[in-house]
């Protein structure tokens, strides 16, 4: 069930309505979110509740091991185990293919036989945010940070329909302590849910969508038959289009949070402000960032070595994030140049004194070109759309409804953050019976700009 | 026992309390419910129809039941009621697609029988190569359209790849979520009329089926459920009246790619009645209608396989849904449909 659909909006107002009723008896509101959030995922394939089932027992059956456990080396083992039973699960289903296609091309190669039978495996929505939130919740046991939850409330965590297929990571120790009362009645953004409703649903359905169908795709996917104006607002086009899918989507989940009482953290701000590459993940998919971060990055090391055994740990670290995103060599590219730009910027950043704005100009274009390796296909692909940027000829996509849809995406995160944040908390103090039949009027707008085959999903629901 | 925290713990990169520190939790529950209450109510005048119309393009099953169980009373809600109008005459020009009308909708419903009379057969129901008649001349490949649903996708980039290097104008349209059968999201009649008045191709390639299967109206108005030889009948003539459109009394060739076997035995069994409607649907056209059958290449025997062998080497060929062809699929597809393409244009 995608949120920007008409079975969505029948879904959510009963929801909403239940919850807040049922909402001062834990008993019947935990279970009924659960159920809730259960067939919210159904809506996908309800054989993969089985999967969201049994990697939140196996994780919270790994936390309560590791609870109980005295011995400091038995619950390492444990939470390498759960760990490695997270990984494995998500590796099965996300690369397999990859994996075993590979596999069968280097021994066909050599000549042998195929050792793994070449199937396709279907990949369900989510998995890789709720392996990680799952992760997240034994390590974090394991660190001490925070108790074993109930079964209820770890179920509850993982499967919490509005950040349950693309995030933003919520850490369990920033989602269960909002279990531990019930939400305060008298106390919801309401506003602030609804203008982020709102802000979501023009990101994604007026912004990436139009840019993707209109320059995207088309320039994309057959790059040799554009010339080079037309591939280089391709290339910010694409930009702007999984900017305002991916934090379009984060708005609205967080505004449905906010919604039913709960506060998710931040993932965007305002990226492409970004004058380096340590900044760009600062403010990039935020959530992902710190997970890498104080999942992947800090125990590999991080940066308690030489300056060399720091390079190695980022290159991993962005290497595996890069994976993470999907099985495709496109990926592996992007996540290498990423780290590469990271150890560039640890060796360097410091020292290059630039005019912040240049800094600006310079890092956006390098993200770009980063989005370019991302977007592509395949590694011919990149190399074709990058070698056609030097075919000169008349640019045939650009009109001015692009070029405004590209500024919509990029411009207010150039301008002083301060009145864009104060704007953004105007709106939330709005009374939202005023801003409620705005926000509505918004939406039917919206909806006229969906063309017949309706929205596309989110660029993140593959990952 | 509580062991001693990590000495590098970030708890300072979420901003949870962010709408704390700007005041924003100031309303109430209550406040919550009324809003997404005069949203839902503002929808439910303005866009009814919609909701109703979402409903009827799902598939049965529980959800379909859900919204249109909403849909039914909240389209008759606003048809009784201008603001549906105003908001449509609002709204307009904001529509993304060309408004695709005029002639071509499928309207007419397959006949059940012919009686005693004789169908007519024509010199255009020969294929002159294969009956080893001479071939006509090849005419130079100018605009090359692609269409159909999801299944054209990347058809439609991998055919573009290899033939825009030849000045060959290749229309990619691909129609997401559509089928013959229904006319809901588009009506294919119609929609190939459009394509022909507007893109004049003078070839086109055509992959579309995976969505198929919905009940159709057949004579007297009753709806004929998939896959009776009824159900069969008008969806042949359906696709027949698309091949009549796209092959332009004869100007252009249609390519017609058959529906390699789902995964899915359901989808199987409904791919099985497409297909065979489709080479029933060229039969009286089988000098310009080729149809292009995936089957044999891709699924032996209608039997689903993940993998097959590409250029000697064991390659994945299917997406993980069992239904569409994935990149390297795709690529067998687009070098099957050059194969027919190039007996029939010089490029």
């Amino acid at each position: 069930m995608l949120f920007p659909t008409v079975q969505f909006a029948i879904f959510f107002p009963i929801v909403l309505a239940l919850s807040w009723a049922l909402m001062s008896r834990p008993a019947l509101w935990k279970p009924f979110i659960i159920i809730a959030s259960y067939v919210f995922y159904a809506s996908a394939s309800p054989v993969f509740c089985l999967l969201l089932a049994g990697v939140t027992l196996w994780n919270a059956g790994a936390a309560q091991l590791i609870h109980r456990s005295t011995d400091e080396r038995t619950r390492a083992w444990i939470c390498r185990v759960a760990v490695a039973g997270n990984l494995l699960n998500l590796g099965v289903f996300d690369y397999y293919t990859f994996f075993a296609s590979a596999v069968a091309h280097a021994l066909n190669a050599l000549g042998l036989g195929m050792p793994l039978p070449l199937l396709t495996v279907a990949l369900p929505v989510g998995i890789s945010f709720y392996t990680f939130q799952a992760i997240s919740y034994t390590v974090d046991v394991k660190r001490g940070l925070i108790a074993p939850a109930r079964l209820i409330d770890t179920t509850l965590y993982l499967s919490f329909f509005p950040h349950l297929v693309a995030g933003p990571i919520v850490r369990a120790r920033e989602f269960l302590p909002q279990l531990e009362r019930p939400r305060d009645p008298n106390k919801v953004a309401v506003s602030s849910g609804l203008t982020l409703i709102g802000l979501g649903l023009i990101k994604k359905v007026v912004i990436a969508d139009y840019l993707g169908r209109t320059i995207v795709d088309p320039v994309f996917g057959v790059p040799q038959a554009y010339h080079a104006p037309d591939v280089l607002l391709a290339g910010y086009a694409y930009a702007a289009q999984i900017y305002c899918d991916f934090s379009g989507y984060t708005d609205i989940a967080i505004g449905l949070a906010l919604l039913m009482g709960f506060v998710f953290p931040k993932n965007f701000n305002s990226p492409y402000r970004a004058t380096g590459f340590r900044d760009f993940w600062r403010r990039w998919h935020m959530t992902l960032s710190r997970f890498l971060r104080d999942y992947l990055y800090i125990p590999l090391g991080g940066n308690r070595g030489s300056r060399l055994f720091t390079y190695r740990n980022l290159m991993i670290t962005m290497l595996l994030g890069g994976l993470w995103h999907g099985a495709a060599w496109t990926f592996v590219l992007w996540g290498g140049y990423h780290g590469f730009g990271l150890m560039l910027d640890h060796m360097f950043g410091d020292r290059i004194r630039l005019p912040t704005w240049l800094k600006r100009v310079i890092m956006f274009h390098l993200v770009v070109l980063g989005w370019v390796m991302f977007r592509a296909e395949s590694l011919t692909l990149t190399w074709q759309f990058l070698s056609r940027l030097a075919s000169w000829g008349a640019p045939t996509l650009w009109n001015w409804r692009v070029l405004a849809a590209i500024a919509a995406a990029i411009v207010p995160q150039l301008l002083p953050q301060q009145p864009m944040q104060a704007l953004q908390d105007w709106l939330g103090r709005i009374r939202p019976v005023v801003l409620a039949p705005a926000v509505a009027v918004l939406i039917l707008f919206i909806a006229a700009t969906v063309p017949s085959d309706g929205v596309p999903p989110f660029i993140y629901f593959r990952f | 026992m509580t062991p001693t925290p990590p000495k590098r713990f970030h708890g300072q990169d979420n901003e949870m309390d962010r709408f704390d520190r700007a005041g924003l939790r100031r309303f109430t529950a209550r406040d919550a419910l009324i809003a997404v209450g005069i949203g839902v109510v503002v929808l439910i005048l303005a866009a009814g129809n919609s909701i109703r119309k979402a409903g009827n393009e799902m598939r049965d099953g529980i959800g379909r039941d859900a919204v249109l169980a909403v849909g039914r009373p909240s389209a008759s809600i606003a048809a009784a009621l201008p603001v549906q109008h105003v908001a449509h005459v609002m709204t307009g020009w904001i529509k993304p697609n060309p408004l695709i009308s005029g002639p071509g909708g499928f309207t007419a419903t397959a006949a059940t029988g012919v009686g005693q009379a004789i169908p007519p057969v024509t010199p255009d129901a020969f294929n002159p190569t294969a009956i080893g008649a001479p071939a006509p001349p090849r005419q130079k490949l100018h605009t090359l359209l692609v269409t159909g649903d999801s299944m054209s996708e990347p058809l439609d980039q991998d055919l573009a790849q290899i033939l825009d290097p030849d000045g060959v104008n290749v229309i990619q349209d691909p129609h997401i979520g559509t089928g013959i059968s229904t006319t809901v999201l588009v009506n294919w009649g119609q929609l190939a009329a459009y394509q022909v008045r507007h893109d004049h191709p003078n070839a086109i390639v055509i992959f579309i089926g995976a969505n198929d299967g919905y009940s159709m109206p057949g004579p007297g108005g009753r709806q004929v459920n998939c896959c009776s030889v009824e159900w069969a009948t008008i969806y042949a003539q359906r696709v027949r009246q698309m091949m009549n459109t796209y092959r332009q009394d004869g100007v252009a060739r249609v390519y017609w790619l058959t529906l390699p076997t789902p995964r899915d035995p359901a989808r199987a069994q409904i791919s099985l009645v497409v297909n065979a409607a489709i080479k029933v649907a060229a039969e009286p056209w089988q000098d310009q209608i080729r149809v292009i059958d995936t089957v044999p290449v891709f699924t032996p025997d209608n039997r689903y396989r993940d993998s097959m062998p590409v250029n000697g080497e064991p390659t994945i060929v299917r997406e993980s849904d069992g239904i569409h062809l994935n990149d390297a699929g795709s690529e067998v597809a687009a070098k099957l449909v050059l194969g027919f393409v190039d007996k029939d244009f010089t490029r």
